[in-house]
């Protein structure tokens, strides 16, 4: 599993992220430390950041998020003067969004690299969600080359796909091998891919919404069957 | 060439660069709070201070170990984006600096150029950009062109201090493109930026004390 690196000008900011994004994660939690504030006030202080990171030697690699320009600058000093040597990577997602998808990604067992992605993205579901409510569709399409299996369904927990959901969705297409894509088919958005919590998010789906659940890859039948179930249970949230 | 900076010098410019962050601590304070955060001048002097403090605790070996010293006290003690680009700069001018106990009038130039380049690729900012740029990268230029013009090492610094001044002056009219002061846009504009004036005054620092002739 991946560790992670909160570097804010704020502990209470770095505490309360944390904590937002920990309501996502049901088992396992990923490493995180925080390196925030510097010299008793506001700031931040590559040092810290540094002996963080040193902290976390032991991790598959770390995920460094930031919040306002000079946790950007202190961390990239931080990486010059660390003593450890593994994988580090400055994420340039937004401090909220970012923890949340790296957080959800990490607890998934995602890699660093794929969560670097997620977490650099993490500002798409916001912008998806203008005030005229218009999609921004995604590109991103499936191989054509590979045999897709579907299923369509329509989302019938109160809230839609919201962040909860969105997490559950993911840990669970972490344990296929398979590509698991949704799409929005009631507003037209995506597909997105099922392994990013940004990217769901970004169908902005609601209540009575349909999805439309595609998969390719060795598991796909039992994937999309899950994911599925996942969706006619209302992700646990019917009462 | 016998002019050199000693380490006694080095100590020497880093305890009046602390007592001038003191004398004008709340100028800077004043300068930062018209366009950022209003503690430059509260970060700057508990960074200087923790600077004497270090220094005082006993001397290191090599100039490159004592500016090694320096660069990471600040890091620590000074927070925020000062904090990373004055303790970046020290380190790279001890990464920059032969190891012996002392720096000629060239290896100093090469230093202090080291020292500003570290700062630049650091905030990734150029002159204009009204950052602490301003006036430290016009300051290594004058010294590296008064010293090929074969001044002495004392009026190549007063030149850089010169040079420190006109440039944080200049940054008082520029819309900031970096640090907090950018969200400000237009209204940063009409300011001096308070990184460029604490840049000034270690150049200052610098040039009084090689004038004072602790340098030889």
């Amino acid at each position: 599993m991946i560790g992670i690196v909160l570097v804010s000008h704020s502990e209470a900011l770095a505490n309360a992220a944390m904590d937002l994004a920990l309501q996502m994660v049901h088992g396992a939690r990923p490493p995180i430390r925080i390196a925030a504030g510097a010299a008793g006030g506001f700031g931040t202080d590559a040092t810290a950041i540094a002996s963080a990171i040193d902290d976390l030697a032991k991790t598959d690699g770390v995920l460094v998020i930031t919040d306002l320009g000079s946790a950007i600058l202190s961390s990239s000093l931080a990486l010059e003067i660390r003593s450890s040597t593994h994988q580090v990577v400055i994420s340039d997602g937004p401090f909220v969004e970012a923890t949340t998808a790296a957080v959800v990604g990490a607890a998934a067992g995602g890699s660093l690299a794929d969560i670097a992605a997620d977490a650099s993205n993490a500002l798409a579901a916001k912008k998806s969600q203008d005030a005229t409510g218009q999609a921004a569709s995604s590109a991103e399409h499936t191989d054509p080359g590979s045999p897709v299996v579907s299923a369509e369904e329509r989302l019938i927990n109160p809230m839609g796909l919201h962040t909860r959901p969105a997490s559950l969705l993911v840990q669970m297409a972490g344990e296929f091998s398979s590509d698991i894509e949704l799409t929005n088919t009631s507003s037209g958005r995506g597909p997105v891919n099922a392994s990013s919590v940004i990217g769901l998010l970004s169908l902005g789906a609601c209540k009575n919404d349909r999805i439309r659940i595609e998969a390719s890859g060795p598991d796909a039948p039992q994937a999309v069957n899950a994911v599925k179930e996942l969706v006619l249970q209302g992700f646990g949230e019917l009462s | 060439m016998s002019d050199s900076l000693t380490m006694d010098a080095i100590q020497q410019w880093l305890h009046r660069f602390a007592l001038e962050i003191t004398t004008q601590a709340d100028w800077l304070t004043e300068l930062d709070s018209a366009i950022g955060d209003a503690d430059h001048g509260t970060n700057m002097v508990r960074g200087t201070g923790a600077v004497v403090a270090k220094l005082n605790g006993g001397a290191t070996g090599t100039v490159q170990e004592l500016l090694k010293a320096v660069g990471m006290t600040l890091v620590s003690s000074v927070g925020g984006a000062s904090g990373s680009l004055y303790g970046t700069f020290f380190l790279e001018m001890g990464r920059n600096s032969p190891s012996g106990e002392q720096l000629n009038a060239s290896e100093l130039e090469k230093a202090l150029r080291a020292g500003v380049d570290g700062v630049v690729a650091r905030g990734h900012a150029a002159v204009g950009d009204k950052t602490m740029v301003d006036a430290l990268e016009p300051a290594v230029t004058a010294l590296y062109q008064s010293l090929a013009n074969g001044l002495r090492l004392h009026d190549s610094v007063a030149a850089a201090a010169a040079a420190a001044t006109t440039g944080r002056d200049s940054t008082e009219p520029l819309v900031a493109r970096k640090g907090r002061a950018s969200y400000l846009g237009e209204r940063s504009a009409g300011h001096i930026d308070p990184g460029a004036a604490s840049s000034a005054i270690l150049v200052a620092a610098l040039a009084a004390t090689v004038g004072e002739g602790t340098a030889q």
